[in-house]
């Protein structure tokens, strides 16, 4: 029996709903010979910025209990050269291509949402990151003030017909309100959640076991509060979703299917197992075939809150 | 495209050889077969979540359908690894990383190794003709067991910090002394080490205009160039530790 994977968001159809977070896959063949990248239901790229940025000194990052601290910030070359070098690989791949963006402003939101709107035939939406936790200018301190989230949003909207989906964090305030107000102003969908600022301490040394006091936390560690959110907003807006926080394998990702996400992005998982996507995919097939899923349509979004009238509950 | 694997592989062997080091040896044919000295496994010690993250280890020897690795205990990973015995699995990703040079023309080849980086230049030098191998350590117990370099045809010289054995002090003094003997022009430098000696090694490279590599290394996540963790400055911009290197010439890094 095979399985029907189908995504649909909106004008874009996927063959299957996996793909990868943002700043966990590389910029271009990192992968290959693990992955077939043609399998994957979408790519979403590490953040571009408009400017080439240098990103922090080392170290970089350190594990902690079932997850990792990460503060690479935002390093990428920047928007010419993605323009330049990695456009023609991803038109010569063929797997739609989700581009991450970040901006300084709203006019360099606005600038990088124009840029790309020029290769629809490549890039099929954009994933606007209003949450890194590395950065100053444009990161999830800077973003606090909601203004600062919607002016970026509008700015993105007006410079272009592209999916948009806002990247969120409960870092950035209440993620329910900011989600209403991007969607408001035009963002199609929620991307939830990006990592959570954490810390770790070396003993001996007295001080951050990477280069900043606080780093984004990633894995395993942050799933409850991902899926969490993922149903939420899923509930509240019946909006697409892009789902991520420790998706680890075919488990994680059938759960946050039944939470309401539609696109699931391995994201940390990908470190520790290069064929995690790969892996997850087969899962989901699998699990389908055992429950006589035709479609997993027929699961997304398919929760139940427990009777809280059952036994044992009232008192 | 380099070929890369990600195996299940078997534990044959692991025990505690000194003070220092373990040794580990767990059974690979394509691993076995692809590996060059200097490349890297990158290593899953567990499925689970403890430890999360793979640990990078050089490797130390291969024979047919075998890998061998010394390591030392240091944190929380090598500790798990250190329990493992006969018939466990180990997940190991490879070969990863570009390795050393081992084509350099006519010049005699000084090895100069530290610690864990020990292991990788006595490789190179098992495989590739080697003059000196120079190995700098605390003391007599922590330095490899001799049985472990019999197959070593370069000159083997010894720097021990409390002079237990060989020359007391730092390695670079041997190194130094190496120089005056030798035809500067003529040696070509490899070492792989703390980085503390491998920034002197380099200095008394720039000195006597002596070319050469070093093994640099950072805390890694992907061992394959995605997560962008282990950068390492060089003259030519930051460079990814475990995908540009982390074998880099001299006269690529910033000292």
């Amino acid at each position: 029996m095979s399985v029907d994977l189908t995504t649909r968001i909106k004008n874009l159809k996927l063959k299957n709903p996996v793909t990868v977070a943002s700043g966990t896959f590389g910029t271009s063949d990192e992968y290959a010979g693990y992955v077939d990248y043609k399998k994957l239901g979408a790519i979403i790229t590490k953040t571009i910025t408009v400017r080439p940025r240098p990103g922090n000194p080392m170290p970089r990052i350190c594990e902690v209990s079932s997850g990792m601290l990460n503060a690479i910030g935002l390093q990428n070359k920047g928007l010419a050269d993605f323009i330049e070098q990695k456009i023609p690989y991803f038109r010569k791949l063929g797997v739609p291509l989700i581009v991450s963006i970040a901006g300084e402003s709203a006019g360099e939101f606005g600038l990088l949402a124009k840029t790309f709107d020029r290769f629809r035939s490549v890039v099929n939406a954009l994933e606007v990151n209003l949450s890194c936790p590395n950065v100053e200018s444009g990161g999830v301190n800077f973003m606090k003030k909601q203004k600062r989230i919607l002016d970026a949003i509008k700015a993105v909207r007006c410079q272009t017909k592209l999916l948009i989906f806002a990247k969120l964090s409960p870092e950035l305030g209440d993620v329910l309100e900011i989600a209403d107000n991007v969607l408001k102003r035009g963002a199609d969908g929620i991307s939830v959640i990006n990592t959570l600022r954490g810390m770790s301490i070396d003993i001996n040394g007295r001080t951050s076991r990477i280069v900043r006091d606080f780093g984004g936390l990633s894995g395993p560690a942050i799933k409850p509060v991902a899926l969490r959110y993922v149903y939420q907003v899923k509930k509240e807006f019946g909006v697409p979703v892009i789902a991520s926080g420790g998706i680890s394998d075919w488990r994680d990702a059938v759960e946050f299917l039944i939470a309401g996400a539609d696109l699931l992005a391995v994201g940390t998982s990908n470190f520790v197992e290069p064929r995690a996507t790969m892996e997850i995919l087969k899962g989901i097939r699998v699990f389908c075939r055992k429950e006589k899923i035709k479609s997993i349509k027929e699961i997304r979004g398919s929760y139940r809150p427990r009777d809280q009238k059952g036994k044992g509950c009232s008192r | 495209m380099k070929k890369r694997f990600d195996e299940k592989a078997i534990v044959l062997e692991n025990r505690r050889i000194n003070d220092r080091y373990y040794k580990l040896v767990f059974s690979s044919a394509p691993l076995s077969r692809n590996i060059r000295p200097g490349q890297f496994l990158h290593i899953r010690i567990n499925e689970g979540q403890d430890p999360y993250l793979r640990r990078p280890f050089s490797y130390f020897r291969t024979s047919p359908g075998k890998v061998e690795i010394l390591y030392e205990v240091l944190g929380r990973g090598t500790l798990i690894l250190a329990e493992k015995s006969k018939g466990d699995p180990l997940m190991v990703m490879g070969p990863l990383g570009n390795g050393f040079r081992t084509a350099i023309g006519k010049r005699k080849r000084v090895l100069v190794a530290g610690g864990i980086g020990v292991p990788p230049l006595v490789n190179l030098a098992e495989q590739f003709s080697s003059d000196y191998l120079l190995i700098g350590t605390k003391s007599k117990a922590e330095i490899l067991p001799m049985a472990e370099l019999k197959k070593v045809k370069a000159k083997v010289l010894c720097a021990t910090e409390d002079g237990s054995v060989g020359f007391k002090g730092f390695v670079t003094g041997v190194l130094e002394k190496v120089i005056r003997e030798e035809d500067s022009r003529q040696l070509f430098i490899q070492t792989c080490g703390p980085k503390s000696m491998m920034k002197a090694v380099m200095a008394i490279a720039a000195k006597n205009g002596i070319e050469g590599e070093a093994s640099w290394d950072e805390s890694m996540a992907c061992g394959v160039g995605a997560c962008l963790g282990c950068m390492v400055d060089t003259k030519t911009g930051l460079k990814r530790a475990c995908a540009d290197g982390p074998v880099f010439s001299f006269s690529e890094l910033v000292p």
